[in-house]
């Protein structure tokens, strides 16, 4: 039999890949894989984890979403993959003034939507109205704040946007007034809840603020972005092909991208080893000990911005008294859980903050500490777990959580002698859980959308849209919205994050488990996708070396 | 010299009821015996469980991992280290109790909505098997992800619903059967002789139909252990740590490559399981076919 894959080395998988070869015919047998048909023509084929909720970069909030938001959109900024600097996007350059209040960017006028229509600076105004308009519900909202009056507009305290701090000064330059001097600001221009939106489009398919209208289907999309959507097929996947109007486009080496979701990230482990996918969305863990052990190993680690963490609804019982709260942080051996489930594919996580964000240290609150786990949890009214209610752990379906669900369950029956039920839910069911905090306990992961900590700190404001856990604190507020900008040094700034994610960790509105590292398995023919820290990919950079195949 | 040899032919022929007759028959039929053997076997086992297993069926070993069958785990152990032979035993108790009591409502209901309509006739007939025909037209999933919105995550519930989707089939059987057999002699003699329709329907009826039910109910219950994996598999049914077949081999399957055993020995007990239902369905549609026999 003909193995269209990669040829892995170690007799397990040569096995395995017999079965699975065998049990894939259709896909392999005499065909030319994926792999091979896309270096040939260009195409890269991506993993993509979960079907997306939507593709409006003003109501998504997800990674695989952003994924390919980033292919059909483009900020004002983009980043280089290999430094995470700022790179001219649609603005071609940007002045700052002296004090830091002031930013002017400079667009570039030969920014296109791809129907033609020019990108301009009206474009960016009125798509930052309707991302900070209350009525849209855009969890995001808040990365505009650092502009002037944005929080008031976004929080209905002000009704005319024209008091915001954002102006077309013409056709191509952006003036943004800013309430303090915000370190990151340019950071924040690649998000794409910053991006622009094609006003003629959306309001052809209903009000601006209407959130999934039928304006982001293939067909009806008008983005500006290197690439244009050209097919969306429901749970299979979504094709995107080279823009002809996109101002970069002799940089675009790729004619196309499809995105597959691959739920079962085992099957999508699969798809990868017979030649379906450039590169994974992620690693099953019980393969990384395999793919690590391989030569010409395509598998890459690399530390990552994110904290996996488990909400805590501190407006129900049991979990509305902060000893519980405790307790159950404090009984995670989140060492062992790394040693064993994750096979150390991680770091234990005892902030919210991952260590090592352009230099900040997160405060190390509490430690694994059972017998005081179990005196909280005997003052808060359950010794050893007497007349303890119940409760529930809510999880998004993936296999991961799941291992990850059931160690924590026996670690809580064990040290403290209480019961927790698990309850899986599928992704667009489990965000609405989130969203309305109907859980009581739920697994959350939470990916850095700039390089600060910054980002992690302010999901927890009273208001955040992301807090989804009851927890508010003003003094905690005062500090990360008045003290931290105004700050003289980096230094400074970082001792009052600090501060506050102490303050936080003391009230436990969450117990971090881990923080991320990126996982994936990526073919040897694609090249310009360096592993970075935000695990950024701009799709400019990458190309696919034809030769490959040859090469063999 | 008559008297006596009219009771011996009265004694011969009370010796033989259906059910003797049946069983001896059964008996002859080796795959149907040991088919029965082992379903017995394996109830035994589940029963026993909380006395017998080697180990608790939550009790993890984190350090220890995923290792293969060795004399301390005979069936080795899941990446949890918990003890999978434990964990089998714990989840055979989950799946025949679906499979079995499951099957056992499908029955009451199907036998009972069957036989009335069948008998019946008419347009209470055509009423009953209309709103069976509607049931059969929703899509079952839905149907029982309904149930389970409504009325909340239950084991019990988990058992009532899957009975109350699978009756629609037998309900049919049933019917069919004794629309048939109300045509015949019997029926008319006890209908002359003035037994109510609910005695005809229990006391002639439903024995002479138990044939095709009692094969059907023998496919029924494997359908139904499958139904509850894959219902668990999808959050509606058991959550971990309990445990069924259906959900280890679910497990087993996305770490077929490393630990070939998860999937091996619980889809062994499934496969042996199924197996002795069939061998023993088969064996009763020929021990039960009165007419087949007979020839």
């Amino acid at each position: 039999m003909r193995l269209c894959a990669l040829r892995l080395s170690l007799p397990v998988l040569v096995v395995s890949i017999v079965v699975s070869g065998a049990l894939s015919l259709t896909a392999c047998g005499d065909r030319e894989s994926n792999v091979v048909q896309g270096n040939r023509a260009g195409i890269l084929h991506a993993g993509n984890g979960t079907e997306p909720q939507g593709l409006d970069p003003h109501v998504v909030t997800g990674v695989t979403e952003s994924n390919i938001v980033t292919a059909l959109f483009e900020g004002l900024v983009t980043k280089n993959p290999y430094t995470l600097e700022p790179e001219p996007g649609v603005a071609q350059r940007w002045d700052v003034s002296d004090d830091g209040l002031t930013i002017t960017f400079h667009l570039n006028p030969a920014a296109k939507w791809s129907n033609g229509d020019p990108t301009t600076a009206q474009d960016f105004v009125w798509s930052w109205q309707r991302a900070l308009n209350p009525a849209m519900g855009n969890q995001y909202a808040y990365m505009l704040y650092p502009v002037q009056n944005a929080e008031a507009y976004a929080t209905g305290k002000l009704d005319d946007f024209s008091n915001v701090g954002v102006k077309a000064l013409d056709d191509h330059t952006l003036q943004v007034r800013l309430n303090a001097p915000t370190p990151y600001f340019l950071q924040l221009m690649d998000h794409y809840s910053t991006y622009a939106v094609h006003r003629p489009t959306i309001e052809k398919f209903g009000k601006a603020t209407d959130r999934f209208t039928p304006w982001t289907h293939a067909g009806n999309l008008v983005g500006n972005g290197p690439f244009t959507l050209k097919e969306w097929r429901l749970n299979r996947r979504i094709i995107v092909e080279k823009s002809d109007t996109y101002w970069d486009k002799d940089r675009v080496q790729l004619s196309g991208i499809e995105f597959y979701p691959a739920e079962n990230i085992s099957s999508e482990e699969r798809m990868f080893r017979v030649g379906q996918l450039h590169y994974s969305y992620t690693v099953p863990l019980d393969k990384i000990p395999v793919y690590r052990a391989m030569e010409d190993s395509p598998y890459v680690n690399a530390p990552y911005l994110g904290t996996y963490f488990y909400l805590l609804n501190t407006t129900k019982p049991p979990l509305d008294d902060v000893r519980v709260r405790q307790a159950l942080s404090l009984a995670v051996d989140r060492e062992r859980l790394n040693n064993t489930v994750l096979h150390g594919t991680n770091v234990p996580a005892y902030g919210i903050t991952p260590p090592g964000t352009l230099g900040y240290q997160p405060p190390r609150v509490f430690d694994y500490d059972v017998e005081k786990a179990r005196k909280l949890l005997a003052e808060a009214g359950y010794p050893d777990g007497a007349g303890w209610p119940g409760l529930e752990l809510t999880y998004n379906t993936s296999e991961s959580h799941l291992k990850i669900a059931v160690a924590l369950q026996q670690m809580w029956k064990d040290a403290l002698n209480i019961d927790v039920t698990l309850a899986n839910q599928e992704w667009k069911v489990y965000l609405d859980s989130i969203d309305q905090m109907s859980f009581q306990m739920a697994r959350r992961g939470w990916i850095g959308d700039y390089v600060d900590p910054n980002n992690f700190l302010d999901l927890f404001l009273c208001d955040g849209g992301n807090n989804n856990t009851g927890f508010c604190d003003p003094e905690y507020d005062d500090m990360i919205l008045q003290q931290a900008p105004r700050a003289a040094s980096r230094e400074e700034r970082y001792r009052i994050f600090n501060a506050a994610e102490t303050r936080l960790m003391e009230q436990m509105p969450i117990i971090p488990i881990y923080t991320y590292t990126s996982n994936h398995l990526v073919h040897p023919s694609v090249k310009g996708k360096p592993s970075n820290l935000m695990d950024y990919v701009n799709y400019k950079y990458i190309s696919l070396d034809p030769d490959w195949q040859a090469a063999q | 010299m008559s008297a006596p040899l009219i009771t011996d032919i009265a004694q011969a022929e009370q010796g033989t009821s259906l059910w003797r007759d049946a069983w001896l028959r059964l008996r002859r039929n080796r795959l149907a015996v040991l088919g029965l053997a082992v379903l017995c076997f394996f109830v035994l086992v589940a029963l026993l469980t909380p006395w017998i297993a080697p180990y608790g069926y939550a009790q993890q070993n984190l350090e220890l991992g995923a290792t293969p069958p060795s004399a301390a785990h005979w069936l080795g152990t899941d990446i949890f280290g918990r003890d999978l032979l434990t964990q089998i035993m714990y989840g055979g108790r989950v799946s025949l109790a679906v499979g079995f009591i499951a099957t056992a409502v499908a029955l009451v209901i199907g036998v009972t909505w069957g036989a009335i309509a069948g008998y019946a006739g008419g347009k209470l007939d055509a009423a009953m098997m209309r709103l069976v025909d509607i049931l059969y037209a929703l899509p079952f999933m839905i149907f029982i992800v309904l149930l389970m919105v409504v009325f909340g995550r239950n084991m019990l519930l988990l058992f009532l619903a899957i009975g109350a989707v699978e009756w629609l089939t037998m309900a049919r059987i049933m019917r069919s059967q004794v629309q048939s057999l109300r045509q015949q002699e019997f029926v008319e003699a006890a209908i002359s002789l003035g037994l109510s329709p609910a005695t005809i329907i229990r006391r002639h009826l439903v024995p002479n139909a138990l044939g095709p039910i009692i094969v059907y109910t023998t496919l029924t219950i494997p359908s139904v252990m499958l139904l509850e994996a894959f219902l668990s598999f999808l959050g509606l049914g058991v959550q971990p740590p309990q445990t069924s077949w259906g959900l280890l081999i679910s497990y087993g399957a996305e770490s077929l490559e490393e630990y070939p055993w998860l999937l091996l020995y619980p889809g062994l007990a499934l496969t042996l399981t199924l197996f002795s239902l069939n061998f023993l369905g088969d064996g009763l549609r020929d021990a039960l076919d009165v007419r087949g026999a007979k020839d």
